[in-house]
């Protein structure tokens, strides 16, 4: 190999004496001058401390004092079934196998798969409810460990959505708009608040899916996607598995203190070809190869288990010992606020219960229910809780209307649902141990107090001291926000 | 070769000629079309304030609905009246108060879009269907005020849009970095030496055109534009589901390669793919080419249902082919009338009928589920003949054999022989038979029976070793699963939410003829569905393609969503440009032609500086004001890494081979049922497109790949730590420093070694400030190096690239870690 090579350079050299190459490349090179870049990215990379606005908040910020400084979004991908789950309404049992009353839906669009309600049929809870802990809140028994801390939850029961697909809901939620491209909440909170860990992203993003759902969801990248903003706020998706990030190793013979002058060398060289070319990705890539460097001594350390006690384990459950599941991501996301990561988005898809009410629906609560109450808990007695926002839920709920046959329980299903839904938060500024709206006496709509998903991330973002009128990005001549112009602070659920 | 490129050569001249232009600016000149022609202006002016948004509509008035737009009461638009609509009388109107768009919005459509509206109006005001649905219009190549940068008539609309928004192109690029980034654009590679000194040969005109028809006719443009063929074709090696067991289709990824290199037409190219089993007297290849149908995930887990499985590959043939052809998301269509475009289900099940008449039948996991076509090597074919041969004489030896040791009258057996009286019963029974009818096991059984006799046995041995040696060699013949049609056809029906075993109403075999009219010549099967993706009416086909190889040249389509020009997709950027591209090319879809004519134009030669005003302007480049600039996809870095080193192989086609991987990560997802043998030697070098790509968990050193389960046509450009780590740790790249450095080691002189290191990454000459940083870099890294003398003994083997000698470890290794730096410089991850 090497004489071909040889061969080659020679002809390079050999032809170079002859004039061909330096001259006259030089001569097609031109064009020297160089331009500012639009913003101010590279901090020092002299001294290798990274980027001053990838760590800074932007000026100004935060509007006014924070009730939390981490997110934790544990996000069921696919539209929890709130009238089995949360939203409990004895009516739906008394009318079980009644058609809609037609005054419950009226003007109302609903997936073409149901096309109109009419004629549908109720259909009853499929387990039990009963009210929980000294606040009494209603929860089913497929959720017992979350039944457990009713009292540390807040649930929103007047959630209401625009749209009635799983992606363009999902989207709405996440970035404010049906149509993907905006920024997403996490990105929002980078770009704003910057990040308290020097050595892990701002944002991080974990997926999982129960074992054997037949939900084919994908995790589409613009769920945690930067639209407009640079590309650095986006979130940083972490493997599935117990090397959640590859290629954390210096290739042998190449030390920290090697790798740290190498990574010198490339932000100079990268800062002249920024102020060259302007292109801002530039100041992207070189923030992005100094916080890989400084994941390489973060992640090992983040994903060592072993200095979780057996009782913390056991608290998450037995999946948590399985890289990739929900539980060990729930875990994760305590190591990573911790560790001063800004936001986790820990998604979690299955939730698709169309026609798998009486089936895949008790592994998908029995895959989530006992880590997400662990998570609360963990933080609570780590003292972590009251710093830290802990949000669960959907893009939607589920109709309390059947999808499928009333005879053929096995296949007992429920189909979208915007209309009314249920969250629930806990920690970060949140009153703990109430329930905030209401839907009818059917779960079909909305009663009282009604919770728009921007109103939802208004209230995320006043919680981490954010003002979502003021946080706003200038693009093609408008100024974006992530609750485009709409969004209201729920006051009464402030702690 | 010559002949070829007078060709190509000659088909520009005529479109440069812009008589063909000209001419067809003249036949779509007259009628104006709504999606064409009138609504961009609308919603340039006017959406704004009387748009789909409510919060901001002034004056109760909405213009982008028909509805409202044509109202009778208080009448804006009066259809066949434009002297007579509000419409126009405000838009010219010379009272600031009256004028629209007002004044203070500092825009103003021009008197030629005026003349549009008015001319619309007088028209009939008729309101159009969806744009990418209509019919593909040509309009006149615009006049532009400054046509210096133009250097084709596409130039001509981008510059016009430009000038409106008071704005321009951007001066080309330097010479040399024109020439990276086409030639990483055409092979995916750097270029070459000798391109790069025909490029610069003083003497000679035209120096661009020579470059590009150099790169067009390189067999390594094929290795390149095969890789989103590949995505969208959603190729793998493997199966795909639980087991995921290996699959033989490398031949028609071969063959795909081979196509874009001899430059088959691109409805032939198409045609074959989806039946070429069906043209008449079909030839081997064209069966092979469609392999892309059965390029579709196979599951082979227990349990499933044969039929439930052929369902799922027969929807996926078919919404496969929606994306790549018609740029439609079908698969909503399965259950439920699609919310946006106007398909309906039982139109979506009448189209996934063309697909569904064919024999494969869903059982099992058996990669190699029929039909499949043998892919043999001539030296294959060869030595299988050979061994049939043998086969052939080793039984008639026998035969001749037991003629004389169990004699017997004209028209007996064996067994009849008064010699085999005493033989037990079965073997009797076998001798029944002549030597070629029996098999492996009767064979053994009498090699028993008669080992006493030496002759006997070996005559017999002779039949069994020939036997298996024949049939080694025909397992060794890869078969690549193909498409066939069935005598009888299938009946089809609307499957309930998607479920194959709710079948509803019955459907006939039918293309949503609203798109394109369906010509009564063409059978009811694949070959006529293909034939309609091509017909001269269909308004999709040659939009979606030329806009994809618009989008790997600059980054981004004219429409953004490539793969999804419904209702829900993005509108062009500029339609006008899309639509003279798209009839252009299907004159004579000409793959080369096409690209020849994009990467010589000046809207690709410009460079691709940016200023804050433009990006400020214009942040993603959709006016194309300047040239493009972007990370290279992760599979053309791996390729650019093996090339500046000096380590790539250009061999081609064959086999898959598994280059470097880090360990146990086939093993952690498969629960160890899959354990990654990494190949040695040349395999590690070859094209990322021979890369094995097991479908369950995809080569890890291609991060931001589709994932080939389904159909993608978008490619995703994400800058994220992970790829740093990637590029700076991954042997693959450590390797290719090391190389690279040792390619250079016999130049004493440091300058000029610098010097050569970026003539072969960055096609450029280092500048000063640069040399300073490396050279004290050096000094540094000698000085770390010599510190740790056991770090750099290290660094030397890193990879399986042997060097000679090294005399001075210290100083190599310094100059691998600076190497190792070079190669990711953003430079050199980007082509610019």
């Amino acid at each position: 190999m090497r004489s071909a090579a040889r061969i080659a350079r020679r002809h390079f050299l050999g032809d170079t004496s002859l004039g061909i190459g330096g001259a006259a490349l030089a001569a097609l090179l031109g064009q020297e001058n160089a331009l500012a870049a639009n913003e101010p990215i590279v901090g020092s990379p002299a001294t290798g401390s990274s980027p001053s606005s990838q760590r800074g908040s932007l000026a100004g910020l935060p509007h006014f004092a924070p009730r939390a400084k981490h997110v934790i979004y544990l996000f069921q991908n696919g539209a929890p079934t709130h009238v089995d789950l949360f939203d409990y309404k004895p009516k739906l049992s008394e009318m079980h196998g009644k058609p809609v009353p037609e005054e419950y839906f009226a003007g109302k669009r609903f997936s073409t798969m149901t096309g109109s309600p009419q004629g549908k049929v109720m259909l009853a809870p499929v387990e039990p409810f009963a009210q929980r802990g000294a606040s009494g809140a209603w929860v089913s028994d497929f959720l017992p460990h979350t039944a457990a801390i009713a009292d540390e939850l807040c649930f929103i029961k007047s959630l209401h959505s625009d749209a009635v697909n799983h992606a363009p809901a999902i989207s709405l939620l996440l970035s404010g708009a049906q149509i993907p491209g905006r920024p997403t909440l996490g990105a929002w909170l980078s770009y704003g608040l910057g990040t308290e860990s020097e050595s892990l992203p701002a944002f991080v993003v974990m997926t999982s899916v129960s074992k054997g759902t037949t939900c084919g969801q994908i995790f589409y990248d613009f769920y945690w996607g930067s639209g407009f903003l640079p590309s650095r706020f986006q979130g940083v998706k972490f493997r599935g598995s117990s090397d959640p990030v590859l290629y954390l190793r210096n290739p042998e013979g190449i030390n920290s203190e090697i790798r740290r002058g190498q990574l010198d060398d490339l932000a100079r060289l990268n800062a002249l070809k920024l102020a060259e070319s302007g292109d801002p990705e530039i100041s992207t890539r070189i923030a992005q190869y100094e916080m890989a460097f400084r994941m390489q001594a973060s992640v090992p350390e983040l994903t060592d288990l072993r200095q979780e006690s057996a009782e913390t384990l056991d608290l998450y459950g037995p999946q948590v010992r399985e890289p990739g599941t929900f539980a060990y991501h729930c875990l994760m996301a305590r190591r990573l606020i911790e560790r001063g990561v800004r936001s986790v988005q820990v998604m979690h898809a299955g939730w698709d219960q169309h026609n798998s009410l009486t089936t895949e629906l008790y592994t998908q609560c029995k895959d989530t229910d006992q880590p997400s109450a662990a998570l609360v808990l963990d933080l609570k007695r780590r003292g972590l809780l009251q710093d830290t926002l802990v949000i669960w839920g959907g893009e939607f709920g589920r109709t309390p209307f059947i999808q499928g046959n009333l005879n053929e329980r096995a296949r007992w299903g429920r189909d979208h649902h915007p209309y009314a839904f249920t969250a629930w938060l806990a920690g970060g500024g949140v009153r703990p141990g109430i329930s905030y709206g209401e839907s009818d006496d059917l779960g079909m709509n909305v009663a009282r107090d009604p919770v728009h998903v921007h109103d939802l991330q208004a209230t995320i973002l006043y919680l981490m001291g954010v003002d979502h009128e003021r946080l706003t990005f200038k693009f093609q001549g408008r100024q974006f926000r992530l609750t485009d112009v709409h969004g209201q602070v729920v006051q009464p659920i402030l702690a | 070769m010559l002949q070829r490129r007078l060709m190509v050569g000659l088909a520009l001249l005529a479109v440069l000629s812009s008589g063909r232009f000209a001419a067809a600016a003249e036949e779509g000149g007259s009628e104006l079309r709504f999606a064409r022609d009138v609504q961009p202006i609308l919603s340039e002016f006017c959406f704004q304030c009387h748009g789909p948004d409510a919060k901001a509509r002034e004056g109760n008035l909405r213009l982008d609905r028909a509805e409202d737009a044509l109202r009778r009461d208080d009448p804006v638009i009066v259809p066949g009246n434009a002297a007579g609509s509000a419409l126009i009388e405000r838009v010219v109107s010379q009272d600031d108060e009256r004028r629209m768009p007002p004044p203070s919005s500092k825009r103003r459509p021009t008197p030629a879009q005026i003349e549009t509206l008015r001319r619309w109006i007088d028209q009939g005001a008729r309101w159009g269907g969806h744009w990418a649905f209509e019919p593909i219009g040509v309009s006149g190549t615009p006049v532009v005020n400054d046509s210096r940068l133009a250097r084709h008539p596409l130039d001509h609309y981008l510059i016009a849009r430009l000038e409106q928004h008071g704005s321009r192109m951007a001066d080309p690029a330097s010479g040399s970095a024109w020439l990276r980034r086409v030639a990483l654009d055409l092979t995916g590679l750097p270029p070459e030496y000798e391109l790069l000194v025909d490029f610069q040969q003083p003497e000679l005109p035209d120096a661009g055109e020579r470059a590009a028809d150099r790169l067009l006719a390189s067999p390594a443009y094929g290795e390149r534009m095969v890789w989103e063929w590949l995505d969208a074709a959603r190729y793998a090696d493997s199966n795909g589901y639980q087991g995921d067991a290996e699959r033989t289709m490398w031949p028609w990824r071969d063959w795909a390669i081979g196509a874009f290199n001899r430059d088959l037409p691109f409805d032939q190219f198409s045609i074959w793919q989806l039946a070429g089993d069906l043209l008449p007297e079909s030839t081997h290849e064209q069966k092979l080419a469609t392999g892309f149908c059965r390029n579709h995930m196979i599951n082979g887990e227990g349990g499933r249902i044969a039929a439930e499985n052929r369902v799922d590959y027969v929807m996926d043939m078919t919404e496969t082919a929606g994306t790549v052809w018609l740029g439609l998301t079908l698969n909503c269509c399965r259950c439920h009338d699609h919310k946006f475009d106007p398909l309906s289900q039982r139109e979506y099940y009448q189209l996934a009928a063309f697909f569904n008449n064919q024999p494969v039948d869903g059982g099992g996991g058996d990669p190699q589920t029929r039909p499949v076509l043998e892919a043999a090597s001539p030296e294959q074919l060869r030595q299988r003949d050979e061994l049939d041969g043998r086969l052939t004489a080793a039984r008639q030896a026998l035969d001749k054999f037991e003629q004389q040791r169990f004699p017997r009258e004209d028209g007996q057996t064996a067994a009849d022989s008064a010699a085999a009286a005493e033989l037990p019963a079965e073997i009797r029974e076998i001798l029944k038979n002549a030597g070629s009818q029996r098999n492996r096991g009767q064979l053994e059984k009498l090699e028993k029976q008669f080992a006493a006799d030496n002759t006997h046995t070996a005559l017999l041995q002779a039949i069994r070793s020939a036997g298996e040696a024949r049939d080694a060699v025909s397992r060794s013949i890869p078969r690549v699963m193909i498409m066939e049609e069935l005598p009888d056809p299938r009946e089809n029906f609307i499957l309930y939410k998607g479920l194959y075993d709710k079948p509803a109403e019955k459907v006939g075999i039918r293309v949503p003829e609203q798109l394109a009219r369906y010509d009564a010549e063409w059978p009811s099967n694949r070959l006529g569905l293909a034939r309609w993706l091509f017909a001269a009416e269909q308004p999709l086909t040659a939009r979606v393609i030329v806009n994809r190889f618009w989008s790997q040249l600059f980054g981004a389509g004219i429409v953004k969503t490539t793969e999804d020009f419904g209702v829900q997709g993005d509108r062009p950027e500029h339609p006008e440009l899309l639509d003279r591209l798209a009839h252009d090319f299907r004159t004579d879809w000409d793959v080369k032609r096409l690209m020849r004519a994009l990467v010589l134009s000046g809207a690709y030669r410009q460079s691709s500086r940016a200023t804050p005003e433009l990006l400020e302007r214009d942040p993603e480049n959709r006016m194309l004001a300047r040239g493009p600039r972007g990370r290279m996809p992760s599979w053309m870095l791996r390729d650019q890494a093996l090339a500046v080193s000096g380590l790539l192989t250009r061999r081609m086609g064959g086999p898959p081979v598994r280059p470097y991987q880090p360990n146990g990560i086939w093993e952690e997802a498969t629960f160890g049922n899959k354990r990654y043998e990494q190949d040695h030697g040349e395999s590690l070098y070859r094209r990322s497109a021979y890369t094995f790509w097991r479908r369950i968990i995809a080569p890890s050193v291609f991060f931001d790949s589709g994932s080939r389960q389904t159909c993608t046509v978008k490619q995703a450009r994400t800058n994220t730590p992970l790829h740093a780590l990637l590029t700076l740790n991954d042997t693959t790249y450590v390797e290719a420093a090391r190389a690279l450095a040792w390619s250079t080691s016999d130049l004493h002189d440091p300058r000029e070694r610098l010097r050569q290191l970026f003539l072969r990454t960055l096609i450029r000459d280092p500048r000063p400030e640069e040399i300073d940083i490396l050279l004290a870099a050096r000094d540094r890294l000698a000085r770390q190096f010599s510190a740790e003398p056991a770090s750099a003994d290290a660094l030397l083997a890193v990879g399986e690239f042997k060097n000679g000698p090294v005399a001075d470890p210290i100083g190599a290794t310094s100059w691998i870690a600076l190497c190792n730096t070079i190669l990711n410089l953003d430079e050199v991850l980007c082509k610019e």
